[in-house]
């Protein structure tokens, strides 16, 4: 049954359509850069020999969204996966005096999510089946200072996908919400992160598949992120509020 | 957009190391961007042991997020794809479709790029050549920002400067490499337990227009009369008809690598003398002369299913020491050689011997004649001795391999390389007049001003 990747340049979004792949599902790639994703397209062909097609998608263009995915279900009507990766991290002290870019955030994180995601499950909750899974972050699960604007759009979503989990639960749609820690991609190369604490794509997006096979709720990705956030979310509110995270 | 990441960089081998300004492009114009304000290192997975894809003057260019696959002719094997595609691709994709890497080094963790850029050779070196016997063309982004295709035929000059040119004429973006039909994932292999270095050149002359793969594993510790036993291992690819019924299943399913790791540098030398010695008789005692089926991950990449196997060699690092001397007095060389790391007594854990073909890019290591690597922890006392094994080696027109290679000094290397490095500088110069492309090695060497 194939899948649908929003955000399918992100090397999370290829790795977890690899594990879909490697098992014979066809893979629609969605993304602002056909050039990019004709060339994944490609090269999933030949390592998968499985069928891959490429559609244009901007998260922020909302006019667009609902065209785009009557076309996804039109060129694909056996949908039965879909994969929200995209999301932008920005710069928080910019976004601080900003409000361009603060925008920029909380659209590409939140807003994009919901105008697109909504589109989806309509079209799954009618069918009664499919599978959505968004990538939410860890970041969403206490404001910090470092990154509160992008982290405030990930909770977000969190509470979004929730909720939706929530209303399909009835029409047996899953929706799974994915928070990885820190993923060595792009969107974290070259900060100054403990680098034990670093997932390669390839385990995140393993986990991501093997959590929408199973039909999973809330995943969090590599496991001991749960732990993690565990004792972060512990820290009383008083003492938190002194620390520099 | 740039993106740089400072990173404490080394080898394989962990010595040197130096600190780096680290980019992983996920395109060619932002090698671009880089190209236009500070001298640029191409880097693959850094399997290369040395400071080859170093470079503390500058910033070293990641080619691990361009490696995508761009197209395959089923029929004839030949396969177009990015730099950054690595052999453990290559075989994951091609095998079951009964296609091989034409040359494979020892480890499957290198790309397409560095297997270019190194020339690199394998067990079937005398009879196949190296991996650009079989590059039909590559693309490469040249110091002045332009990419040029190159093949036999087209900009041939810096074809031949490429292959084995260690990544000092640009950065290599793709490859159309043709691969060789296989019939099934084994080695039919031919153990030969021998006893002396005589020995093993007479069976090299006995055997190695039979066999495809033909390489030598040497003791670099035993003397006495025990010294210069050695295993010969040859094979060749079985076909699927022969093989033993238990491997037919397996030879058509998909091979999926177990691995275990050594989590962290061993702060202290695991590899003593005691070890080593022990290490070398273990293997002589195991072995027999047998005749088997071996699948190829483990043929050919004995030491990939431990994780960073380098790090018990202690967080010093190890010096590997690849020489090839020519054919004629081949023997002699060698047995000189292997006297002298006898005599150093700090035994090399892995020494392998194999009989080499012909030359083929410019500045590429093999020609005809007898290999011999080894690696030695770096210790006190290690470089002095890799200094007097470069004078024997120069004595009989040999030389080293620069891939593997962290000692060489720019007088060395230029009677070693004679008479090439200065037709390569011609053409560097020609492509790359302001030494944009510029590395650790290349410094060091001379081949780049410092
Ligand atoms: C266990 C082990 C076994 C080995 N066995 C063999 C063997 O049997 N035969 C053999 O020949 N070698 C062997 N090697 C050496 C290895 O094959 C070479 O060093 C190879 O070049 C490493 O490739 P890499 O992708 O890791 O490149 P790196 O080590 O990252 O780079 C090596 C060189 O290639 C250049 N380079 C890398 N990418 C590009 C690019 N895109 N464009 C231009 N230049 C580039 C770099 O600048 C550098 O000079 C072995 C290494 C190990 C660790
Ligand atoms: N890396 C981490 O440590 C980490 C941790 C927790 C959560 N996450 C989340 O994981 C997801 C993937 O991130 P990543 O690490 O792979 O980062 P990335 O490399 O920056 O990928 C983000 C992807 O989102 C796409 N995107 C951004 N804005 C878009 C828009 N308006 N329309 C369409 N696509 C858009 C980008 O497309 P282009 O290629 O066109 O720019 C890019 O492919 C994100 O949601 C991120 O928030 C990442």
């Amino acid at each position: 049954m194939p899948l649908l990747v929003l955000g399918a340049n992100s090397l999370i979004a290829q790795a977890a359509s690899a594990n879909f792949a490697e098992a014979g599902h066809e893979i629609i790639f969605a993304g602002r850069n056909k050039e990019e994703l004709s060339k994944i397209a490609g090269d999933f062909n030949i390592r998968y020999k499985v069928n891959c097609l490429t559609e244009y998608f901007d998260a922020l263009d909302y006019a667009n969204h609902r065209k785009f995915v009557e076309t996804v279900f039109t060129i694909s009507p056996e949908l039965n996966y879909a994969l929200i990766v995209f999301g932008y991290l920005g710069t928080q002290e910019k976004a601080q005096s900003d409000f361009t870019e603060a925008h920029k955030i909380i659209n590409s994180n939140y807003t994009g999510v919901v105008s697109a995601c909504e589109l989806i499950a309509a079209e799954f909750e009618s069918r009664k089946k499919g599978s959505i899974a968004i990538i939410s972050s860890v970041a969403g699960d206490r404001g910090r200072q470092s990154n509160y604007m992008y982290g405030s759009a990930k909770a977000g979503l969190s509470a979004y996908s929730q909720g939706l989990r929530n209303r399909l639960f009835k029409s047996g749609v899953n929706v799974l919400t994915i928070k990885p820690g820190f993923v060595d991609t792009p969107m974290t190369y070259g900060m100054p992160l403990p680098k034990l604490l670093v997932a390669s794509p390839k385990k995140v997006g393993k986990d991501i598949y093997k959590a929408m096979i199973k039909g999973k709720n809330v995943i969090y990705t590599p496991f001991y992120w749960w732990w993690i956030m565990k004792i972060v979310k512990s820290i009383p509110e008083t003492i938190f509020k002194k620390l520099k995270l | 957009m740039k993106k740089l990441a400072e990173v404490e960089l080394s080898g394989f081998g962990k010595f040197p190391k130096a600190v780096c300004q680290v980019s992983r492009p996920l395109n060619i114009d932002e090698i671009r961007g880089y190209l236009n304000e500070s001298s640029v290192t191409p880097r693959g997975l850094g399997r290369s042991y040395g400071d080859a894809a170093l470079n503390e003057k500058g910033i070293v260019t990641e080619s691990v997020l361009m490696n995508r696959f761009l197209s395959f002719d089923e029929s004839r094997g030949i396969v177009k794809c990015e730099a950054g595609v690595t052999y453990k691709d290559l075989l994951d994709t091609f095998v079951l479709k009964g296609w091989f890497p034409p040359v494979t080094p020892g480890t499957k963790y290198v790309t397409i790029g560095g297997a270019i850029a190194s020339d690199v050779h394998g067990k079937n070196h005398h009879i196949d050549g190296s991996i650009s016997n079989f590059v039909k063309s590559f693309k490469i982004l040249s110091a002045s920002g332009e990419i040029l295709k190159c093949s036999r035929t087209q900009n041939s000059d810096l074809f031949w400067a490429t292959v084995g040119g260690m990544g000092l004429t640009g950065f290599i973006t793709e490859a159309e490499i043709q691969l060789k039909k296989v019939d099934s994932q084994y080695i039919n292999n031919k153990t030969l337990k021998l006893h002396n270095i005589d020995e093993l050149f007479e069976k090299f002359e006995e055997f190695n227009e039979d066999y495809l793969y033909s390489v030598a594993w040497l003791d670099t510790v035993a003397s006495g009369s025990k010294y210069g036993r050695n295993i010969l291992y040859l094979g060749n690819h079985s076909s699927y008809n022969k093989l033993p019924e238990k491997f037919k299943n397996k030879s058509r399913e998909r091979f999926i690598e177990k691995k275990i790791a050594v989590p962290f540098e061993i702060p202290f030398a695991t590899l003593n003398k005691l070890s080593v010695t022990m290490f070398n008789a273990a293997i002589y005692m195991k072995e027999k002369n047998v005749e088997d089926y071996l699948h190829y991950d483990k043929y050919f990449y004995p030491l990939d299913f431990i994780l960073n196997w380098n790090h018990i060699y202690s967080k010093n690092g190890l010096i590997q020491y690849q020489l090839n001397v020519p054919e004629e007095e081949g023997k002699e060389a060698i047995d000189k050689i292997l006297k002298k790391v006898v005599a150093y007594g700090g035994g090399s854990f892995l020494a392998v011997l194999k009989k080499m073909g012909d030359q083929n890019g410019i500045l590429s290591f093999p020609f005809k004649g007898y290999t011999l690597s080894m690696d030695f922890p770096v210790r006190k006392g290690v470089i002095q001795m890799c200094k007097q094994l470069d004078a024997i080696v120069l004595d009989y027109d040999g030389r080293t391999y620069l891939t593997k290679d962290s000692i060489l000094d720019e007088t060395t290397f230029k009677k070693m390389y004679d008479g090439l490095w200065q037709k390569w500088l011609e053409i560097k110069i020609k492509y790359d007049p302001y030494y944009k492309f510029s590395s650790n090695l290349g410094r060091r060497i001379g081949l780049c001003p410092s």
